[in-house]
């Protein structure tokens, strides 16, 4: 592979402007972003849930091998575990900056509380990493010992049955951070968490797939158009079972109507219409395109559906926390009128001419937000590139008729 | 002992006197209110909203409702939130990590966070030069957890104590001491013999979102004239 260096530097760039920005956050407090009382997680939490999201695709790769003999995967399966062991230390990274205290993390290992999902989720998020770091290493093993191919093949396959379940896990106690929250109506349901699987195997499958197309260009894709076309199938019915979740939960929320769906509602087609249009459009456009798909598809076809791919699921991420916020849980109905009636919330800041009590705040994230939100961008850049660049992620070049790679990798999966 | 309130909304008078005093004796930097008081269905305080055709106005003061089942105590990660032997729910200070869980739990939007340093807020709100104000002490609780100080740590969360620095020595909260309605009670709930034990006992009361569970010790009697 020739040696590019932008990616690298690109990476490094992000992440000193995500650090500087923290550390301006730091000195003055998360005054600094647009997040008030009334509407206290923003971007920082959305993109969370993003990157936990895109973390899925690593397992979901090597596990179809494993567990569904997805041959023509086989190649990919290296580079979706980096994608996932990236992705889960961006996510556990944007957290830090979202704590007001983040000098009294060590307070979660002196005094955990078990009932708190925030809690499930460091365990499984912890967990997740040490397991793609090691289905990372186990693979590439047999680069450096050859001796020792056989013992890392055995080890590599179990990681990637251990690994699944956690995979798993890691999308359902993420949304149930969400879902167990009976005061929000916009959270408070049991398909989120379904939901947030069918979302990260689009959103997961769809990085491993970006990361195969930049790095191999289009040679990769004619050498390996099976593999794509899988990773596309998959892609397509992660999004149909989406949105047959969102149609079931839009019923489930509307159907008794009330003041519940009202005021949720309200905020859904109303105040945000605009936004949860697009979102709506991106994903049915992308899930179009690869349901449609007879063939792989072209590069700049499956590059750009991909980047409409994340576009749509980022916003989706973001259309978690509007609806949920803004939809004030203690409203009254005036019994006469049948008008309704959010009890106003104190905002935490006071501005000589602005109202301190709100019932609604329009959210929109400060510059300090999106520049440290970088950080895990950053983050996943950088180990991606580091990888790349010190060792071999990717299948080798294909010579026609002959075997398709020489990796000690492809022997470990065939039976 | 549940420690507990309750509110006499047809004596309510809207005043926002419990809300001023709360505010000042446990010295809440500018934009933060642990106690509000509004008018419900109406756009701005004291106007009275139409209801069918007749105009008709209450008041609802609303505080932390020191739930028997918080779910800002079970979100709480390092367990900072927490319930006292007295049935009081309060923050440990030093151990906030400041990851607002509890406020997206919360339905009652009480709880408020120090988004910059409480000192730097009064001093950019222009009071004049060495004013300060609040209860000047800091309170520990009995195993020594800072329940209340007069500023709190930047990037932490807050919210009522029921006046935790008065009723740890028997005294009465601040809102109850100072509302000259006299619409607020406080006392053991589990006590038959408490004012706030018959109250809850012998009159219809209401609790907010009762729906979700929560259980508040924070009990409303109707606005309506008594029989």
């Amino acid at each position: 592979m020739k040696k590019n260096n932008f990616p690298l530097v690109l990476s490094m760039s992000l992440l000193v402007i995500s650090l500087a920005a923290w550390v301006y956050q730091i000195q003055g407090g998360l005054i600094v972003t647009n997040m008030r009382n009334p509407f206290n997680w923003g971007l920082y939490i959305a993109t969370f849930a993003f990157f936990v999201g895109i973390a899925a695709g690593g397992l979901i790769v090597s596990s179809s091998v494993y567990l569904f003999n997805l041959e023509p995967l086989k190649p990919f399966t290296r580079i979706a575990s980096l994608t996932a062991f990236a992705s889960t230390l961006g996510a556990m990274l944007i957290i830090l900056p979202d704590l007001g205290r983040v000098d009294r993390m060590f307070q979660l290992f002196l005094h955990p509380n078990f009932s708190s999902p925030l809690v499930w989720d460091v365990v499984v998020l912890s967990t997740y990493l040490v397991i793609t770091f090691l289905s990372v290493y186990y693979q590439l093993l047999p680069d450096w010992k050859p001796q020792s191919k056989e013992k890392a093949q055995k080890a590599a396959r179990r990681v990637a049955y251990v690994g699944l379940p956690v995979a798993v896990l890691i999308h359902t106690v993420t949304a149930l951070i969400f879902a167990t929250q009976g005061s929000r109506h916009w959270w408070n349901t049991a398909l989120l968490p379904p939901d947030f699987i069918a979302m990260a195997v689009a959103s997961g499958t769809a990085l491993v797939m970006v990361v195969m197309l930049l790095t191999m260009g289009k040679e990769g894709l004619v050498a390996h158009s099976g593999a794509f076309k899988i990773l596309g199938s998959i892609i397509a019915g992660a999004l149909v079972v989406h949105f047959f979740f969102l149609a079931v939960d839009l019923i489930i929320h509307g159907w008794w109507g009330g003041p519940a769906a009202e005021g949720l509602f309200a905020q859904l087609f109303g105040r945000y219409g605009a936004l949860y249009a697009v979102e709506l459009i991106l994903l049915a456009v992308v899930m179009a395109y690869f349901v449609t798909g007879r063939k792989a598809g072209s590069y700049t076809g499956l590059l750009l559906s991909s980047l409409l791919l994340f576009a749509g699921v980022f916003i989706h991420r973001m259309m978690l926390m509007f609806p949920a916020f803004n939809d004030i849980p203690l409203h009254f109905i005036n019994t006469g009128t049948g008008a309704g009636w959010s009890y106003p919330v104190a905002l935490g800041h006071f501005q000589p001419g602005m109202d301190v009590f709100v019932s609604f705040w329009p959210y929109v994230p400060s510059p300090v937000e999106w520049a440290v939100t970088l950080l895990p961008f950053g983050m996943v850049g950088l180990v991606i590139a580091l990888a790349l660049r010190f060792f071999r992620f990717l299948p080798e070049r294909q010579v026609r008729g002959a075997s398709v790679s020489s990796t000690g990798y492809k022997a470990s999966v065939s039976r | 002992m549940r420690l507990g309130m309750v509110i006499d909304l047809y004596k309510c008078i809207g005043c926002r006197t419990c809300a001023v005093v709360c505010k000042q004796v446990n010295s809440q930097p500018p934009g933060t209110w642990w106690n509000r008081v509004f008018t419900p269905g109406s756009q701005h305080h004291q106007v009275a909203p139409r209801q069918t055709g007749r105009l008709k106005m209450s008041f609802l003061p609303v505080s932390c409702q020191m739930c028997d089942n918080p779910a800002c105590e079970r979100v709480c990660p390092v367990g900072a939130t927490y319930t006292d032997e007295q049935g009081v729910v309060l923050v440990d200070l030093e151990r906030c990590i400041g990851c607002r869980y509890c406020m997206s739990a919360c339905p009652y939007g009480v709880r408020q966070f120090n988004w910059e340093d409480p000192k730097q807020a009064k001093e950019k709100a222009g009071y004049a030069k060495g004013y300060t104000y609040g209860y000047p002490f800091p309170q520990r609780d009995k195993k020594g957890r800072l329940v209340y100080t007069p500023n709190r740590p930047k990037g932490i969360t807050e919210k009522c104590t029921f006046c935790v620095q008065y009723t740890s020595k028997g005294e009465l909260p601040m809102c109850v001491q100072a509302c000259p309605a006299g619409a607020r009670h406080f006392g053991d709930l589990d006590d038959p013999n408490s004012t706030v034990g018959r109250l809850i006992r012998e009159r219809e009361t209401i609790r907010l979102l009762e729906e979700l569970g929560t259980s508040p010790k924070v009990y409303y009697l109707s606005p309506n004239k008594p029989e």
